[in-house]
Parts: structure tokens; sequence; C-alpha cells
């Protein structure tokens, strides 16, 4: 096995064993806060010298979260209520949540009274931006949030820490972002599957350490000569495009992933934080920056162009929406975006993403067809 | 055998349609209220003049003082759906426009209709005229700011936005929050002082300050007035009333309605009657929005098992209090007045109280396929109300204007099973 390719298999044994990789974390004595989706800011987390690990739920059919969750609760909020009352987050110090839609409103409390071991601390983000007091209320929220998370880690956030903290991330998003660019060139190393568990395995793993497992990565791809690839290429957006199964029936249909705007992965690097002295208000400042995404409002809606756009950029034909399963902001999103892809004279797809019970049965059908246009 | 074959068919007629109560004045003047909101809005729209949308909590007293014509969405896809012509609307949203059926159904109405307002053909009961502008609060839900960012985007119009956050806490709101919310506030006026090219009479918006809190205690007077066992009102009459809240709550009209609807229910109390028209064996708390397509059943099931839904919280959602002129109380007041501006402990404590004020028996609570916050409520706030107010809690499955949710025969078994346990729990009692 070549340097590359044991690279892309430890970040592929990452992103599928995060509590393997939060055991090892505890065993070192290390306290860990997690992430509830998204545009938690974890460079806090870091600047206390704990381990942020993300909360993105998996692959499971609740049972004992329903008594706290509607069925029309968001599938990825499901599960994560699910797997904090099991135990599967056990060892947590507590858990960071952004108060972005109506399911985290109720998922607020639906946690507070299910998960007794992980005490929550929740921060709203402002949405109108465009106020004059929005970055001010933001920083004060974040010195609150700071606070909340002191009280319950006993770990402090200092001024200097963050600032090294937000190079760190800063880096780390150029990083992510430089790799959706090289691995385009490299379509038939970087598949559907291997790209998602480059992405993914970042919400597990300190941002040091996997900006150095992908600059790693980005300095072997280079190595090779370029792909010219003859497959169809899309644009994915959405919450998220997992599980490995339904990713399969892309590399099965010889399609590639050549650009995403799932909140996930590429979603949450594409802003930077600005430069500035003061850290909180750098911090504040990425919020206000952020753009093209079903949780933050715009005064006109940008998304639809920016995925033609990107779609244009990278030589793909279509945008497949990965609509999370009751998720109502991408839902929303989804009939404007539908509307820009197909006025841009593109194709677009819109396949259903559910963690409790993902059938890929009609995502594949729609993929096969796809595949065959031509 | 021979009594049938003997009865000629001319004798045996249909029954006579029954005849339907006169309305109290009260409603009266609620209807002509209502109506006379939805004429000036046209009446402006022919003259050139701006007409806005706005959510249904959204700091109306502005707009009232600048004399604009505003029309809320919410209650007119209410009032729609009651009616039962919401359908061709809902089917358009999701049909021709790719909305899911997922999302609130109240948006899929809205957004159908909008997407239809230049149609010729368009024609709705009541129906609203196009706007100019959009007046967003989303201190009921964040699908109101994707809803309005929809709308904005279809009918090419500003959005003016107050962000009242969410309490996600049982704690009152820091002072950073009411201050943005304040913020946003005096933002609004200034812009909307330039999008209408003329300043605001601040005299006037404090009249209206000072009215609009007159008729929510007055409404706030009306509801206690239900405490009484037994209560001189359907707990139903309540939803009816709303509007004058929601459209008209710096009026001096709604103040008259009122006055007129207060002294109708003392009538009632000193008369020993009551507009429930069963006999109220039963007193319940009712949770959610109306199913407003079944309210009809609704009430009749609950007439039949002898029900009374005295009390439901979601009337007293437009309570918005503060002194008039304190901009940070009016700031804080659109941050917490909304059941879903507040954490689930903190909304199903104020439940508890109330169900203990009210003495009611059981919890009816209606599991809203489009409102997720409040159907989170019912789930988590289920334990709190059972080991707080010790009384049995019941869901049924509806929605508040998608006609494809609801049961009747779900609706009628659970309620069944409830006034069940309050049997038990009553005789157990004596």
């Amino acid at each position: 096995m070549n340097t590359l390719d044991m690279a892309l298999q430890r970040l592929q044994e990452i992103a599928a064993n995060p509590r393997k990789i939060l055991d090892g974390y505890l065993a070192q004595g290390k306290k860990v806060v997690g992430c509830f989706p998204i545009y938690v800011p974890e460079e806090l987390v870091h600047a206390a010298g704990m381990i942020p690990m993300g909360l993105w739920g998996g692959q499971v059919t609740p049972t004992i979260a329903a008594k706290y969750n509607p069925i029309s609760t968001c599938s990825v909020m499901r599960s994560c209520l699910e797997f904090g009352i099991t135990g599967k987050y056990r060892g947590i110090s507590c858990a960071i949540m952004p108060m972005l839609c109506d399911t985290f409103r109720g998922m607020s409390a639906g946690w507070r009274a299910g998960v007794k071991d992980i005490q929550l601390a929740a921060f709203i983000h402002p949405q109108n931006r465009n106020d004059t007091y929005a970055q001010y209320f933001l920083t004060a929220e974040y010195r609150a949030l700071a606070a909340r998370v002191e009280k319950l880690t006993g770990e402090k956030v200092e001024d200097d820490k963050l600032s090294a903290s937000i190079e760190v991330y800063n880096l780390h998003s150029k990083t992510m972002m430089n790799f959706t660019q090289v691995a385009n060139d490299h379509l038939d190393v970087v598949n559907p599957i291997i790209r998602h568990a480059v992405m993914k395995s970042a919400v597990f793993m300190p941002k040091e350490e996997h900006t150095i497992a992908v600059q790693e990565i980005i300095g072997e791809l280079n190595k090779l000569p370029k792909h010219d690839w003859k497959g169809k290429k899309v644009i994915l957006s959405g919450i998220t495009a997992e599980p490995n199964e339904f990713l399969r029936i892309f590399v099965e249909n010889n399609i590639a992933v050549v650009g995403d705007d799932i909140a996930q992965e590429s979603r949450q690097y594409r802003t930077l934080i600005p430069d500035g002295a003061n850290p909180w208000e750098r911090l504040s400042g990425q919020w206000m920056n952020r753009w093209g995404c079903s949780t933050v409002h715009e005064k006109q809606f940008s998304r639809g162009k920016m995925l033609v756009d990107m779609a244009k950029d990278s030589g793909a034909s279509c945008v497949v929406i990965c609509l999370m399963r009751f998720c109502d902001v991408e839902e929303y999103d989804s009939a404007l975006i539908i509307k820009d892809v197909k006025e841009a004279g593109l194709y677009s797809l819109c396949l259903e993403i559910d963690q409790s019970t993902q059938n890929n049965e009609q995502s594949r059908t729609k993929l096969q067809s796809f595949a065959e246009l031509e | 055998m021979s009594e049938v074959k003997d009865t000629p068919i001319e004798s045996s007629p249909l029954p006579a349609p029954k005849p339907k109560r006169p309305l109290p004045l009260s409603r009266q003047m609620v209807n002509e209220q209502t109506a006379k909101c939805y004429a000036e809005a046209w009446a402006a729209k022919e003259n050139g003049e701006p007409v806005g949308w706005s959510t249904a909590i959204f700091p109306q007293e502005v707009c009232e003082a600048f004399g604009v014509p505003v029309l809320y969405p919410e209650n007119n896809a209410a009032a729609i759906s009651a009616k039962h012509l919401g359908d061709p609307f809902i089917e358009h949203a999701e049909g021709a426009m790719g909305f899911p059926i997922n999302i609130c159904s109240y948006a899929r109405l809205n957004m159908g209709m909008a997407d239809v307002l230049d149609n010729p053909d368009y024609k709705a009961d009541p129906a609203m005229p196009r706007p100019d502008f959009l007046l967003l609060a989303n201190n009921s839900c964040t699908q109101l700011m994707k809803w309005y960012e929809c709308l904005s985007e279809a009918l090419n119009i500003p959005i003016f936005f107050v962000d009242c956050l969410f309490n996600y806490y049982e704690e009152e709101p820091a002072f950073y929050k009411v201050k943005y919310v304040r913020s946003q506030i005096e933002n609004y006026i200034e812009n909307m002082e330039k999008f209408l090219k003329r300043k605001l009479d601040w005299d006037k918006y404090l009249e209206v300050q000072k009215r609009s809190q007159i008729n929510c205690q007055l409404f706030n007077e009306i509801v206690d007035l239900n405490r009484r066992t037994p209560a001189p009102m359907s707990g139903f009459d309540l939803f009816n009333y709303m509007s004058c809240l929601v459209l008209c709550r710096g009026k001096e009209s709604t103040t008259e309605i009122f006055k007129q609807l207060k002294a109708e229910v003392e009538e009632n109390i000193k008369n020993n009657t009551s507009t429930f028209p069963g006999e109220e064996k039963y007193r319940v708390h009712w949770e959610g929005i109306a199913c407003w397509p079944n309210l009809g059943f609704n009430l009749k099931k609950l007439k039949e098992y002898n029900v009374n839904a005295v009390m439901n919280g979601y009337v007293t959602a437009w309570d918005v209090r503060y002194a008039p002129g304190d901009l940070d109380g009016m700031a804080k007041a659109y941050q917490t007045s909304s059941t879903n501006s507040l954490s689930t402990p903190t909304i199903m404590n104020k439940r508890v109280d109330s169900i203990k004020n009210f003495g009611c028996d059981g919890m009816l609570c209606h599991v809203n396929r489009s409102c997720k916050l409040m159907t989170f409520h019912i789930f988590v706030g289920r334990e709190i109300v059972e080991s707080n107010a010790h009384i049995p809690v019941a869901n049924f499955d509806g929605d508040q204007s998608d006609t494809r949710i609801f049961s009747e025969a779900q609706f009628e078994t659970r309620l069944q099973g409830l006034v069940e346990i309050m049997k038990e729990q009553k005789e157990g009692a004596v």
C-alpha cells in the first residue's frame, strides 16, 4: 500500500469509527465537547484545550428517541438523540447546540429531558445580520457560550489561545477547499466515497492533525498525472451525503462529485474567519460573512446561483440535492434551487437522505437514469 | 313490513335543516372588522398605495401608526382552511412550485396563493391583494423566515425583519439580546420611513401602543372569565376572536368588540348559561393551533362527550405586554410572548399554572404536522404536565390546514380514552 492509499485509508477508518476515536481521546485524559451541526464555534473548545467532536447521528432506527421527538423530526437530530439517550456519546463533557431551526428549538428541550449525563450548552446566531447590533449580539453570545462551557467543563478560554485556534481553523479551512480543487484532477482516485471520508473525518479530529493528514494527501495527489474523467460530474448540496451505500451508487454509475455544498463537508469551510485584533469579534465576523446556506438569512436567495456557478466552474452537468428527511429549512430551499438550476440549463436531482430507514432504491433509479443520459 | 309498505313517500321528507344560531353581536363585529381590513387593503392597492403582509406576532404598532394596511398570511390561511378552500393553493405549491409536503401548510397555502395573485382567475375567501413589502418576526418559528424568504424572492419585494431570537433556557432574556431586538425595531422604523417616504407620527405610535395594551388586557380578562365552573364560553369561541389580536391589536374597534364580548360572557355568568353546546362534565386544556378544517367536527365530538376545552395556550400568544413608550419592554415582549419563542419547560410550566387556574381535568394536544416546535413542546412537555399538574394528557394527529392528516376516528378514540381516564380520576377523587 502506498503513502496515498494509507493516508486515505486512515481517514476512512476515522470517519467510520467515531466512538473508537472518542474512546482514544478519553483514554488520553482529554476532555471532549460534542458539537451539533452546524456553525458551532469550535474554536472556543479548541482554545480551551479540549477536543471538539461533531455530532452527526448515524444510521440507526430510533426507538427511545421517539418519546421526545415527533416523527417529523429531522432525521439527523433523531439519531443524535437516540445515540445520546442510549449512551453512544458517553464520556463527552458537554454538547454545544446552535438554535438554527425549529428542530433545534425543540431538541434543546428534548436533549435536556432525555440525555441526563451530557449537559447542553445552547446558543443562537442572529439572523438579521444587517442590523447594527447583530455582530455585537453574537460576540456577547459567544462569550456567554464560552462561560457556559467553562461552567460545565472547568476549562476557560483565554484571548491569546483563541487567536491561535482561529489560525488553526483558518488553515484547516483553506486546506479543505484546496483538497476539493486538487481532488477534481484525480477523480479516478478520489471517488465520492473517499472524498466524503476525507471531509467527514475532519469533524472527529483535532483540526491541526487533520490539516496535516489532508496536506499529505494533496501532496501525494499532486505527484500523480491529472486524470481525464470521462463519466458524469455532479455537485452535491444538502446537510449530509451518506452513508457509503448511498455514495456507492454514484461510483457504480461512473458519477464523480466535483464540488459540494454539504453542511457536513465544504459548507463549513468556504467562509474564513476574518482578520482583526479582537478574536471574539473575528469569530462572530465569520457568521456575518456566511452565505448560500439554508440556515442563514439573506436579503436575496444566493444559493441557487452559487450552485449553478459551482457546476459551471467544475464542468458538472447536474446539481444533486441530498435532501435530509424532515429538514424543513433545506426543503424550502430545494424548490428554489431546482428552479435556478433548471433555468441555467443544468440537470437537478433530489435524493432523500434518511438516517433511520435509508432505502437507496429510489436514488439508484434516479442516478441510473441520469447516468444513461447522453 | 306492512307499515313500511303503507307509508307514503311524501309523508317522510328529509328533516328540515337545523336553523343556524344567530351570531352574537361581538362575532358580527369581528366579521365586520375583518372585512373592513381586507377592504382597506384592496382600496389602498387600487390607489397605488403600499400594502404589507406580516407574520402574526410582529411589532404591528409601527404600521398601524403609519396607517398602512397590513394583512396576515397565517390568519388568512386559517380563515381559508376553516372554509375548506385551501386545498387548491396547497396542491399548487406542492405541484407546480415544487415545495415538499413536509413544510408548514400555512406556508404552502400562502405561497401557492402568492404565485397566482396576478392570475385573472385568482380568487380566495378572503382574498389578499399583492403585497409591496413583508414584515417578518421569527418569534413563532424559524419556518416563517424561510417562508418569507421565498415570498420575497417570488414577489421581488423587501422584508422588514425583526429577529426575535429564541429563549432556549428558562432565564429572562439577557440585556444584549434585548438591545439587539430593540435596535431592530428602531432600524425598522427608520427603514419604513424611507420606504414610505414619510415620517412616523410618534404621538400616534404611542397611542397605538396604549391601545394595544388595553386590548391585550381586555382579552386576558375575558379569557379569565372562563375559569368559572361551568365555563360561560365554549373554549373554542376564543379561536373566533384571535383575529382581533392578530389583525387589529392596535385598533379601537377591537376594544369595542372585546367590551361587547365581555358583556356577553358576563351575561352568561349572570344567567348561568354558556355558549358551550353540551353539558360540561369535563374541562380540558387544549394545546396547539386549531385543526381549522376540522373545527366543526372537533367541537361536535367535544360536545358529544361533554368536554369543554375551556382554555388553550395558543390564544395567549398575542399577549404582548409592555409599558407604552418603553422600547426595551416592547423588544422583550416580542421576544417572549409567543409559545414558540420560549423553551419547553418555560411554556409547559405556564400551561401547568393555567391548567390549575382553569380547573382542567385533562389536556388534549393537537400534534400538528405543520408546527414542529409546538409538537416538540407536547412530546417533551407531557412529562412536565403529568407530574406537575397530575392530569391525563391525550394526543391526536392533525394539521392546521392540510386536510390529509387528521383522522376523525383517531380523534374520537383518543378523546374517548381521555374521557375514560378523567372519569376514573373524578370518581376516584369522590
